[in-house]
């Protein structure tokens, strides 16, 4: 894009976000006695009313579930939803806790794509984000944005959204439709669910309890770049890390026969490569690093929810590239058809360069299956609510 | 006003030591001649304007030829530092070093700009002075007189750049006392550790534990203060015994963090008997609370040592002179180990294993084209990490 246009469309953003939160500057009323601004509570409300969606059954709190640490609770590789709740979407309903450090979508200074929302990051806020799932024809399924609101002016909470937008809020749908992803952002960003830092690894880090021998050898497999080397996108340092440098990396993930889209063998979800937006060859089939928080409660892995259980991941980061016949289906000729999900062109975008990747057939894997164990004991620390 | 002053002093000098040895009949005319050129220097003297603002400065440029791996070879204007100072009156002066490292200092170079020194020296009577400000530390032999005329060798020496990470500065309060029996007294409370900067993924805490976490006033995390003190001795003509103590906590009041206590001392020695030039130093330093602070970084390359330490020796010899001209051999062995000991983990097999000491040998030359000038060449040969061998070449100056 030109910089002139870039630089035209940043002001006319910047222009739209300052009128916008003019428009809903009451969401800065201050917070009620149970700690939640009134913005935040509307928020609330919002995210757990399924009459927003064209089935009357889905709501956010469907797919993000609290007691799932906010993603799916169930072993489908992508949720149901339409109008009739049949209908499946490409990708993995993921955690949305830890997100509210997360910024918009950008490369950094050596072109390395950083920030954005969803798998791909082409929402560029927890607004934006809150603001897709309505409208997208195989979750909420809503019409459009005036449907939305339409539904939002005959909910219990409509008054409630009147005192903090305004009373004429619900005459402007597109006002009324930015305000309401806006109290979806607040309820994300002031409610402490959503980032709770309540594991055994913060009371860990906090000083408050010990690892065990398990999951302390885990922690250091994790964070040795010559074994586990998981901290390279999965920062753990810091007071409260988040366990994702919100980068994005080209695993290979194998194709996941149960993904009804896969269905269609010409189908291939490329990530980065499936935004318009992005026309970079080099990055297609890249997907968002996820933050490791709470990963131990998923009950499918990656993007396509190709894995449903956490040692098999983890066994996979190892064992990809030394024994790939485990991972990926055979050819009629007997070789192993590895990046099966990934149009071959792209095949080159993989990672095989850092470790655990870098080795070949026959070679060692860089974990042990005892040292996968302790991995995944140390994963298991980082489950929001850790009691002693 | 001390630089014109020299010609005076040399002239006096150089009076009474022909005044001792020449014979009778020359010593009438020499006088003369003498007492011409004094008159010359005093003449210039009084006709100079006096400034209470002084330049000075220092540089090095240097080139490495690496014996393994001759791709790394390196040239490199390391650093060129400008002093300024300026005697407000004749209690109270500034003394500030702008220091530029590696030439060039923008968002896609190595380069750094840093202030190095900018403190008041105020003097309270004839022995005692206050500074504030940022100095400084009183370290080991080098930290304070690290101008490339003032050390043998194109480098620093190991010992002073992995433990007492020259060039060290920290923001605060001296007190310094200089005594006519040649004691020197320093201490004072100053900015310390933040170790909250030590990145167990990189290797900046081998290379040098303390320079790693210092911070040289730099929006420094002042929440734990240090104390430090030094002592040199001067009594004998030619003679140096000094020796000095650092400590600082490097939690700086961050959550999650142990109090990280660090200490770090060192005892030095120098003599200069007649041509030859001879130096010892032994460093060490002490962290503690680290088995805390590692627990949460196990696996990563570098964990922080509980023991750090170095010593060295060094010969050089005055070899020949002429005019301003000197020529200078010296060798020098160094044993540091960045890495001495480790507080035991849980399970104890995450314990690091402590580095084994690297020994480097130094040999080579300073040639002076005067004083303030300085060519210089030698080999390094490390016992350990043998791609480190390699030959230096290096130009200093200093005024």
């Amino acid at each position: 894009m030109p910089a002139r246009i870039r630089t035209v469309c940043l002001l006319a953003g910047a222009g739209l976000a300052l009128a916008t939160a003019l428009a809903c500057g009451s969401a800065a009323q201050p917070a009620d006695p149970g700690g939640l601004s009134p913005a935040a509570r509307l928020g609330e409300q919002i995210f757990k009313d399924t009459s927003l969606s064209a089935s009357g059954l889905q709501s956010c709190a469907t797919c993000h579930v609290a007691e799932a640490a906010h993603g799916a609770d169930n072993d489908l590789p992508a949720q149901l939803g339409g109008p009739a709740m049949n209908l499946q979407g490409t990708r993995q309903s993921p955690s949305i806790r830890y997100l509210a450090g997360n910024t918009a979508f950008r490369y950094d200074a050596e072109g390395t794509p950083t920030g954005g929302f969803f798998w791909d990051g082409r929402a560029e806020s927890l607004a934006d984000q809150a603001g897709g799932p309505f409208l997208n024809p195989v979750e909420m399924a809503m019409p459009s944005k005036a449907a939305v609101v339409a539904r939002l002016a005959a909910a219990p909470y409509a008054a409630a959204f009147r005192a903090v937008y305004g009373d004429g809020i619900f005459q402007d749908a597109e006002q009324a439709y930015r305000c309401m992803t806006l109290a979806l952002q607040q309820y994300q960003r002031e409610d402490p669910e959503f980032h709770p830092f309540s594991s055994k690894y913060d009371a860990f880090l906090r000083g408050s309890v010990r690892l065990s021998d398990a999951e302390a050898r885990g922690l250091a497999l994790f964070n040795n770049p010559q074994k586990g080397n998981c901290a390279a996108c999965h920062p753990s340092s810091g007071d409260r890390p988040l366990f994702t440098d919100f980068t994005y990396d080209v695993l290979g993930v194998p194709r996941n026969p149960a993904l009804a889209a896969n269905g269609d063998p010409a189908f291939f979800d490329l990530g980065l490569g499936a935004r318009p937006d992005i026309d970079r060859p080099d990055l297609y089939g890249a997907f968002k690093v996820p933050s490791l928080r709470n990963v131990a409660l998923r009950r499918v892995l990656f993007h396509n929810g190709r894995f449903t259980s956490l040692k098999d991941a983890v066994t996979f980061y190892v064992q990809r590239d030394t024994n790939p016949e485990k991972w990926y289906p055979l050819a009629p000729d007997g070789t192993v058809m590895k990046f099966d999900d990934l149009p071959s062109k792209y095949h080159g975008n993989v990672n095989v360069t850092e470790v655990p990747y870098n080795r070949l057939p026959g070679q060692a894997p860089a974990l042990t299956d005892a040292e996968v164990d302790d991995v995944v004991a140390f994963l298991k620390t980082l489950t929001d609510g850790y009691t002693r | 006003m001390n630089r014109l002053r020299l010609p005076l002093v040399t002239a006096c000098l150089s009076l009474s030591t022909l005044a001792a040895q020449a014979p009778p009949e020359d010593l009438a005319k020499r006088v003369d001649a003498l007492s011409r050129e004094l008159e010359r220097v005093k003449g210039e003297l009084s006709a100079r304007p006096t400034s209470d603002t002084v330049l000075g400065g220092y540089g090095e440029v240097q080139f490495s030829h690496f014996s393994k791996d001759g791709s790394k070879d390196t040239a490199d204007l390391r650093r060129f530092v400008l002093a300024l100072t300026h005697r407000f009156d004749d209690r109270t002066e500034l003394v500030t070093e702008l220091e530029i490292e590696h030439a060039v200092s923008s968002a896609d170079d190595a380069g750094e700009v840093e202030i190095e020194q900018a403190y008041i020296q105020h003097r309270l009577s004839s022995a005692w002075s206050l500074r504030g400000g940022l100095f400084l530390v009183p370290a080991g032999l080098l930290n304070e007189r690290h101008e490339p005329t003032a050390f043998f060798g194109v480098e620093r020496n190991a010992v002073e750049t992995a433990i007492i990470p020259s060039t060290w500065r920290e923001g605060g309060l001296q007190v310094v006392g200089s005594f006519e029996n040649g004691v020197v007294l320093q201490a004072g409370v100053s900015t310390g550790f933040d170790f909250s900067r030590w990145d167990a993924a990189s290797t900046e805490g081998a290379e040098s534990p303390l320079g790693a976490v210092h911070q040289e006033l730099s929006g420094a995390r002042s929440h734990d203060l240090a104390a430090f003190a030094a002592v040199n001795w001067r009594g004998v003509p030619g003679l140096l015994l000094g020796g000095s103590w650092f400590r600082a906590k490097g939690a700086q009041g961050q959550p999650g963090m142990p109090a990280m206590a660090a200490t770090l001392w060192d005892v030095h020695a120098r003599w200069t008997p007649g041509p030859f030039d001879l130096s010892a130093v032994f460093a060490r330093g002490t962290v503690r609370d680290t088995a805390a602070f590692n627990q949460t970084r196990v696996g990563n390359p570098t964990l922080v040592p509980s023991r750090f330490e170095g010593w060295y020796g060094q010969a050089a010899w005055r070899l020949w002179s002429s005019g301003s001209y000197a020529f200078a051999p010296f060798a020098r062995f160094e044993s540091v180990n960045t890495a001495a000991a480790f507080e035991t983990l849980a399970p104890a097999s995450l314990t690091p294993q402590a580095a084994p000491a690297e020994r480097i040998w130094t040999a080579g030359f300073n040639f002076n084209l005067n004083p303030h000038v300085v060519l210089k060449a030698d080999l390094r040969r490390f016992r350990n990490d043998t791609a480190q061998n390699r030959v230096n070449l290096g130009l200093g100056w200093a005024f």
